[in-house]
């Protein structure tokens, strides 16, 4: 039997789908290719593990939030493209706004205490 | 709910996911060395956590443990065979019990759209009724719109030509085969064009049974002529086999019901409106979407319509409550009276029935459980290795409920097939009709694999604790089942030891009247439409030829006749509690002739219409502190008071008689009875012939009493015989728990007894400190198990004829019976612990 111990999160849980579903609205996206755009635009402070990314990928497959297909890679390899479905769209609509609630919450907390 | 389907998708396409993110996986390291970044974590990881996220790791773990449970038994066939025989009996009982409920009460007859089908009863404020008279049913029929077709039955005996005892008949309405789709095995049956008709000649149906059992299945008889009370008719036909009708015991015969006066010359069933005479039964079929209340609502109206027309006939707010009708209903028979209809006591004898053979469930459970922590204790190496290599508790716990899940369902389908041998046992000493299915349906089976689930939890609850608690002594667990085995068939043993002691006191004394010599004939008058004068002249010379019978003792006249299956009771409420009067009307000879003794006061006599005698129980329940002399009862005067003589219920022994003089209108209903000097059988066959030389047309039904009561005994010895059967498998199932119990402890303290007996301890000390482990377990037991069968007698006793509820002979002998067999199956293997070396003992760790 497999021993188990839970990965320490690189970002705050949650925030994990945000970020995915966020740079998946430019487009489709393979796995590697979510985990660099991440890595990048967040000025490579964030660094997405495989060990977190993919399982979070399963997930939003199994919620309907993205779609999985086939496709070419620039390196001219055959892997799995994700792109948003509206589902996921709405998704990410309600988790942004959320988002934006709690960061204004604490910011409200940080700045009046 | 899409997340479910989409959960589902996964699993069934889960072989080919995996491959894709392997491949996803391969793909992303390849990048990554691509661009020199950190190197992958454990692929095989984030496979499982990827996997973890589809939902469906619990069946891996599931195959994965059932594997494993099957191998563990494949490797122990004995403990294997031991447990799945064990849990068989216990679970076999119960599915066999709850398939005969299943038969009677949950499956549906075997007819055409049986959802559909209502049975109606008549019910007033005051008043209740099982029977319609049959115009009222035909004004029923011609008039509904909310049911598509009414079907009536009326049941009667009538003598055949063929020298047997009188037959089973049902008089049908003309669509009853049609409307129920019934098959003819051979000919045809009653069809509304061709039976209906005014010029149709008189015909019968015979049932597949009577055909087979009479004729010996000849296609022949199909056209032939046969003799109904002298009658002759045309046979039609056969009925399949598998057709049931509407009730469940089967008639012999069936006939148009518009042919009844036929065969019982004189009869106005066709046009009596009188609730007095026999009516029919009646069901009626609901038009599709049509609530049953709906078709109550709609016959009331119609009821209430047809009293402006016979407003003494029928009551005022007369309701015709439906009930479902496409359901065999356990022997109902034709009941009225005033008030409200007693209580159904079918449920709480099914109840009962119910809870003593799960107590036998209980005992296999509490065996299983005792075998399973003797396991326990030779696969501690194996467990303890098991958590040294990181099992945790849960997953320990998990795997050895599979293991008990896998025996259980090995159990209930051991079960099922002990079932079906119990049920089949059980439709052959019971003569049921050949269109039951014993077969098991998918109720049963579910039933059983319910059972053998909850039974697995009940069962491996023990040695779950025993690894939860890590705990490894077993001692006290082991002692509570044993005491649970106890208790559960000591209550066994006790209600079967009062059942037999009730057949036994059933057979020596009397029920309060004299049954053995009398002989009861019933020509039923009103069913040939006599008057009462017609019928006075009747019964005046039956009675006067009987009683110039040499061997006639005494003749009598009733309206009850004892034990004859035919109640008519009143409800009256009591110091706020209800009393269900057995009411009689009688001739003045009817104590005398019955024995029963008039213990105050006077009997009957012809000018004492304004009087009644009442039961000594009655007088007790109604006026417990005064003299019931001269008390005023239901508009009576009390003149005498009657030994109790429970004619009606033989079985309640709360049951309570007011006797009335009989009048001329109670003629046509009466029952002659005669007290025989010498054997009653040869009376019968001589009030045959007077019966026959009076009006031929007549065919009186001449019954035995004694043959009645024998009836109601061996219903009672029937039942004691099957609890006994329990009871004796729950001792030998406790007795096998007792073994167990006594060689864990000597194997577990050979040490100690050998320093015993090295000190030298004599034999009987030895055996004392064994047994020492069963005295509070068995005596604790056994205490429990007579409190709660002390409870069940409660029950049983309103149920089966003459069952005391504090017998202490049954109760002693349950006890006696008990520890004797506990101590001899104690003794077996405590022999073991006489025997031990005390070297040898003291040498082994």
């Amino acid at each position: 039997m497999p021993m188990r111990t839970t990965p320490k999160p690189e970002m705050p849980p949650g925030a994990l789908a945000l970020l995915v579903l966020r740079v998946l609205q430019g487009g489709a996206l393979h796995g590697y290719a979510i985990a660099q755009r991440i890595h990048l635009l967040s000025s490579e402070v964030l660094k997405v593990e495989e060990g977190s990314l993919y399982p979070a990928l399963q997930r939003m497959l199994l919620k309907g939030w993205v779609k999985a297909d086939w496709g070419i890679s620039e390196t001219n390899r055959k892997v799995r493209f994700y792109r948003l479905t509206p589902l996921g769209r709405k998704q990410l609509e309600v988790e942004l706004s959320d988002f934006d609630r709690l960061t204004e919450a604490i910011r409200s907390v940080l700045r009046t205490a | 709910m899409l997340e479910l389907i989409r959960r589902l998708h996964f699993l069934l396409t889960r072989r080919r996911r995996e491959r894709e993110l392997d491949d996803e996986l391969a793909f992303h390291r390849e990048m990554a060395d691509r661009a020199a970044a950190t190197p992958l974590g454990d692929s095989v990881r984030i496979r499982e956590d990827a996997r973890e996220t589809w939902g469906w790791m619990w069946l891996d773990r599931l195959a994965q443990d059932l594997a494993y449970a099957v191998r563990l038994l494949v490797r122990s066939p004995g403990f294997a065979l031991a447990a799945v025989a064990t849990l068989g009996v216990g679970i076999g009982v119960n599915v066999a019990a709850f398939g005969l409920f299943n038969l009677i009460a949950l499956k549906p007859l075997p007819v055409r759209d049986p959802d559909s089908l209502l049975r109606f009863e008549r019910r007033a404020p005051e008043a209740y009724a099982s029977d319609l008279a049959y115009p009222h049913m035909t004004f029923l029929a011609d008039h509904a719109t909310t049911v598509s077709s009414v079907l009536a039955i009326h049941q009667a005996r009538l003598a055949t030509d063929r020298g047997e005892k009188p037959i089973r008949v049902h008089f049908v309405t003309a669509n009853y085969f049609a409307d129920l789709g019934a098959g003819a095995a051979a000919g045809r049956l009653v069809q509304p064009g061709l039976d209906e008709v005014a010029d149709a000649g008189p015909a019968v149906v015979l049932s597949h049974a009577y055909w087979t059992r009479q004729f010996g299945a000849s296609a022949t008889i199909v056209g032939a002529t046969m003799r109904l009370n002298g009658r002759p008719a045309t046979v039609l036909g056969v009925a399949s086999e598998e057709f049931s009708g509407l009730t469940l015991g089967s008639p012999d015969v069936w006939a148009p019901i518009r042919q009844q006066p036929y065969f019982l010359e004189g009869s106005r069933l066709l046009e009596d409106m009188s609730a007095e005479t026999a009516g029919v039964k009646m069901w009626a079929r609901r038009r599709p979407g049509v609530a049953p209340a709906s078709v109550e609502a709609e016959l009331a109206a119609l009821t209430a319509t047809l009293r402006a027309q016979y407003p003494d006939q029928l009551w005022t707010d007369e309701t015709l409550p439906s009930f479902p009708g496409g359901y065999a209903t356990m022997g109902r028979g034709t009941s009225r009276g005033t008030g409200s209809p007693p209580d159904d006591s079918a449920l709480a004898f099914l109840a009962l029935g119910g809870a003593l053979v799960l107590l036998i469930l209980c005992v296999a459970c509490a065996n299983l459980g005792g075998l399973l922590l003797a396991r326990g204790v030779s696969r501690e190496r194996e467990l303890s290795i098991r958590v040294a290599v990181g099992a945790g508790a849960g997953r320990l716990v998990r795997q050895l409920f599979t293991e008990s899940v896998l025996l259980g369902l090995l159990g209930a389908a051991s079960g099922v097939a002990l079932s079906s041998v119990l049920l089949r046992a059980i439709a052959i000493v019971s003569d049921a009709p050949e269109w039951l299915d014993l077969s098991p349906d998918w109720r049963v089976l579910l039933f059983a694999a319910g059972l053998g689930m909850l039974s697995s939890l009940l069962f491996g609850l023990a040695p779950a604790l025993q690894v939860v608690r890590r705990r490894h002594g077993t001692r006290r667990l082991r002692q509570a089942l044993v005491a649970v085995q106890v208790a559960a068939s000591a209550v066994l043993l006790v209600v079967s030891g009062l059942l037999l002691r009730a057949m036994e006191r059933g057979s020596s004394t009397p029920p309060g009247f004299n049954y053995e010599q009398v002989v009861a004939i019933a020509p039923r008058l009103s069913d040939y439409g006599f008057s009462g004068g017609a019928s006075q002249v009747y019964i005046d010379a039956l009675t006067r030829r009987l009683a110039a019978h040499p061997a006639a003792a005494a003749v009598a006249i009733a309206t009850v006749p004892p034990l004859g299956g035919v109640r008519s009771v009143a409800r009256v409420e009591r110091n706020g509690a209800p009393v269900d009067v057995h009411l009689n009307r009688v001739d003045p000879n009817y104590f005398r002739t019955m024995r029963i003794p008039i213990l105050r006061g006077r009997g009957l006599a012809e000018s004492d219409a304004r009087a009644v005698v009442v039961s000594e129980s009655l007088a007790l329940r109604y006026w417990p502190a005064e003299d019931p002399l001269g008390q005023q009862y239901d508009g009576h005067t009390v003149i005498g008071v009657a030994g109790s003589a429970r004619t009606a219920a033989l079985q309640d022994s709360d049951a309570v008689e007011a006797y009335y003089l009989r009048t001329p209108d109670d003629l046509p209903v009466a029952v002659v009875l005669v007290r025989s000097t010498a054997d009653p059988e040869s009376l019968a066959a001589a009030a045959a012939g007077v019966a026959a030389s009076i009006d031929p047309k007549v065919y009186a039904d001449i019954r035995l009493l004694k043959s009645a009561f024998d009836e109601r005994i061996r219903q009672t010895k029937m039942s004691a015989l099957a609890v006994a059967g329990l009871g004796v498998s729950a001792m030998a199932l406790a007795c096998l728990g007792i073994v167990g119990l006594v060689a864990y402890t000597v194997s577990q303290r050979t040490r100690e007894i050998g320093i015993r007996m090295a000190l030298g301890a004599p034999p009987i000390h030895v055996l004392s400190v064994v047994l020492g482990q069963l005295s509070h377990p068995v005596m604790g037991g056994l205490i429990g198990g007579m409190l709660a069968a002390a409870g069940l007698s409660l029950l049983l006793r309103r149920e089966l004829y003459g069952v005391s509820h504090l017998d202490p002979v049954a109760y002693l002998s349950a006890a006696g019976v008990f520890v004797a067999v506990a101590v001899a199956a104690a003794l077996l293997p405590a022999r073991r612990a006489l025997k031990v070396d005390p070297l040898r003992a003291l040498r082994t760790d």
